[in-house]
């Protein structure tokens, strides 16, 4: 192994440094690529930027990450017009080539999946949004699209087959989606999911803007992630900033990030019980959640957290008299969701739909880079907050409860789990609320480029900010989502369709932050 | 026997919440008289997200919430477009959404009402100038009621429908 092969720590402490190495020669790409694969690295990200400097250079950069070490391998790879598919060593990377190809135009030679991915049929052929040379605006769609270009499913074929089209109009109040079963009989073998229905054009959108005007669009990203999102930015401008939160705005973000965690895996296991006709223990879950929404409106001025978090710190500061109501709060909602728990765990019913139902195997979490509760609850036991710390995380850890059978029934307990060590690390610390400004006053925003990881209630989502003249230049989001939309291909095999509902709800990805 | 007959003279078995939203059950009862008026007893809503950021679709979802319990003023969330008499609409439509949300309004029978729920449906909001998107939901289908929001409270949404039954009735 030559010596340029060596990964090179990048994130430590919390904050991630990050290093470009320029490799402009391909010539040892593929041996790093194959020593990256046999030392057991994972492939976080993989995303594409128009050089600043000169234009016509498109820059790739690949994240990889040593679990054992927990450390953040990045490379970099420049390229005028094509690239080199990486898909057959590291499977997952297909989507991101595919969404390079979709937004740059940049071929991916040796790739075994070439169709579109976030541009649908309608949009025009030779279309690539995310081109320096494209100004963002109206496009003219196709009305009519020839039968040649429609989205080509992978077909199973045999004696007794057959296929059962969902969506992307589905029949609950949810996002829309495409699910393609092949069937025999009754059980499911195999699922191709087709997503980006909700593609917004969210990374073009934040293009030429400056990171202040760019928080609506992180929040926009995922309805009840926009605390996760809009923190994960602010790091990575505050990061090119050099600006330093301080404690009791990281401690007030901290109480914000867990309330969200709270309210969205409240929702989750509502969920999973509406969807196995459980609706008597639906509904403890689901007051529970009214009730931290409107805590939230009563803390943060919002149900959703939206308009808090601001680069530097946050917009608002929590009084001592609604402090000591929220460690209340706390301690309620902890000991509710306990008592709703065990009345659903003790309903053989319950448990009868639950247990063995859509098995997410632990050897999944890696090449699938499978994060968050889903991970948590089949073996793994990653955590960007103990892994990475950032903000808070950095003086208070919190508890990680983890699971291993990786059904539906591990994954019910592990969020009701997570829901109790939330409010747990919520109580510890708002009763060390630290004194302080809640915003420290912004520098100029520098030109400069920075990584944050942050957890949110699905796993760990990635930002990549590069600022430029002091606007936006590349804004790249990689949500828990986008790889733990993987996951549910597999997770139903072999199951029946009347259960696709529960494991879907169970895994909770979201649409919109997929899609972006 | 014994355990079946201890059941029957038990205490029910569901708890009461209490709920302090005067707001939301003042609406609800003047929507309840509306919809009795206009609908002889309910109406059926289906949802379509076209481009939302899921807000408001969990804002929708807390309408059926113990909190809230929207069914007891005559209100039900259908399957299907066919079963339905109001659509929902969220989101600045996608390109990739609008063929979808064509057939989901053509599919509803008539008469029919639209309601366009949050700021991205009634205005493209921050997608305005996005390449992505057709526009708000007025772009693509014809839109009978606004509810503007980052996104729309269950009480908003409420108010709402208390508003287009009016419309309805007045129509």
């Amino acid at each position: 192994m030559a010596d340029s092969c060596k990964p090179t720590m990048i994130a430590n402490n919390g904050v991630m440094d990050h290093e470009f190495r320029l490799a402009e020669n391909d010539t040892d790409f593929g041996e790093r690529i194959e020593y990256l694969k046999r030392s057991g690295y994972v492939l976080l990200c993989l995303f594409c930027r128009e050089d600043y400097a000169t234009r016509d250079l498109f820059r790739l950069t690949y994240i990889f990450e040593s679990q054992e070490n927990r450390h953040i391998y990045e490379m970099e790879y420049g390229t005028s017009c094509n690239a080199v598919s990486i898909a057959e060593l590291f499977p997952t990377a297909s989507l991101y080539e595919r969404e390079i190809t979709d937004g740059f135009g940049i071929p991916f030679s040796g790739s075994f999946d070439t169709r579109r991915l976030i541009l649908h049929a309608a949009y025009p052929k030779d279309f690539h949004p995310l081109k320096k040379s494209f100004r963002n605006g109206p496009v003219n769609v196709r009305e009519y699209v020839p039968e040649e270009e429609l989205y080509k499913f992978r077909r199973l074929e045999g004696k007794g087959v057959y296929e059962v089209a969902v969506g992307p109009v589905h029949a609950g109040v949810i996002e829309p989606g495409h699910f393609r079963f092949s069937v025999i009989g009754e059980a499911i073998f195999n699922l191709e999911t087709r997503l980006y229905y909700l593609h917004r054009g969210i990374e073009k959108l934040a293009e030429g803007k400056k990171p202040a005007e760019c928080l609506k669009i992180a929040e926009s990203i995922s309805g009840d992630e926009s605390v996760a999102n809009s923190v994960c930015f602010c790091l990575a401008a505050e990061k090119i900033a050099g600006i330093r939160p301080s404690l009791r705005a990281e401690t007030l973000r901290g109480i914000a990030l867990e309330m969200e965690r709270i309210c969205s895996l409240l929702s989750d296991c509502a969920g999973m019980l509406t969807d196995v006709a459980y609706p008597v223990g639906a509904s403890r879950f689901m007051a529970l959640k009214e009730e931290c929404m409107r805590m939230n409106k009563k803390l943060f001025g919002h149900r959703f957290i939206r308009g808090y978090i601001t680069i530097g710190g946050v917009s608002a500061d929590i009084g001592s008299t609604d402090l000591l109501l929220l460690e209340s709060f706390a301690d309620r909602i902890g000991e509710s969701v306990k008592e709703a728990y065990d009345s659903a765990v003790t309903s053989s019913s319950v448990i009868d739909r639950l247990a063995t139902t859509g098995i997410v195997r632990q050897s999944l979490i890696r090449p699938l880079n499978l994060t968050g509760p889903v991970a948590r609850s089949s073996g793994g036991r990653r955590d960007v907050r103990t892994d990475y710390p950032y903000g808070i995380y950095n003086h208070h850890t919190p508890e990680i409860p983890s699971h291993d059978t990786g059904d539906v029934l591990s994954r019910f307990m592990q969020k009701a789990e997570e829901i109790q060590a939330s409010a747990r690390f919520i109580k510890s610390i708002t009763g060390e609320m630290p004194a302080g400004e809640i915003k420290t006053s912004g520098t100029d925003i520098h030109d400069g480029c920075a990584f944050a990881m942050v957890e949110g209630a699905r796993g760990q989502n990635l930002h990549y900010l590069e600022i430029r003249d002091g606007k936006i230049w590349r804004y790249k989001v990689r949500t828990a989502s986008f790889t733990n939309w993987l996951s549910i291909e597999h997770a139903v095999i072999g199951n029946i369709v009347p259960d696709f509902p529960v494991i879907n709800k169970s895994l909770n990805l979201s649409y919109a932050g997929n899609d972006l | 026997m014994k355990g079946f007959f201890g059941k029957l003279i038990q205490k029910p078995l569901t708890e009461r919440i209490e709920v302090t939203d005067s707001d939301f059950e003042r609406y609800g009862s003047m929507l309840k008289a509306e919809i009795n008026s206009v609908f002889k007893r309910s109406i059926a809503i289906r949802e379509v997200d076209c481009g939302s950021d899921n807000a408001a679709e969990i804002e929708i979802n807390n309408l059926s919430s113990p909190y809230y319990d929207i069914e007891r003023f005559g209100v039900t969330f259908v399957a299907s477009p066919r079963h339905a008499d109001v659509l929902f609409v969220t989101g600045a439509v996608t390109h990739n959404m609008r063929y979808a949300l064509k057939k989901t309004y053509d599919a509803t029978p008539s008469p029919k009402f639209v309601v366009a729920i949050g700021d991205e449906a009634c205005t493209g909001g921050i997608f305005k100038d996005s390449y992505a998107i057709c526009g708000p939901v007025s772009s693509v289908v014809q839109v009978d009621l606004e509810i503007p929001g980052n996104p729309p409270e269950p009480v908003e949404m409420i108010k709402g429908l208390l508003t287009l039954m009016k419309k309805a009735k007045t129509d």
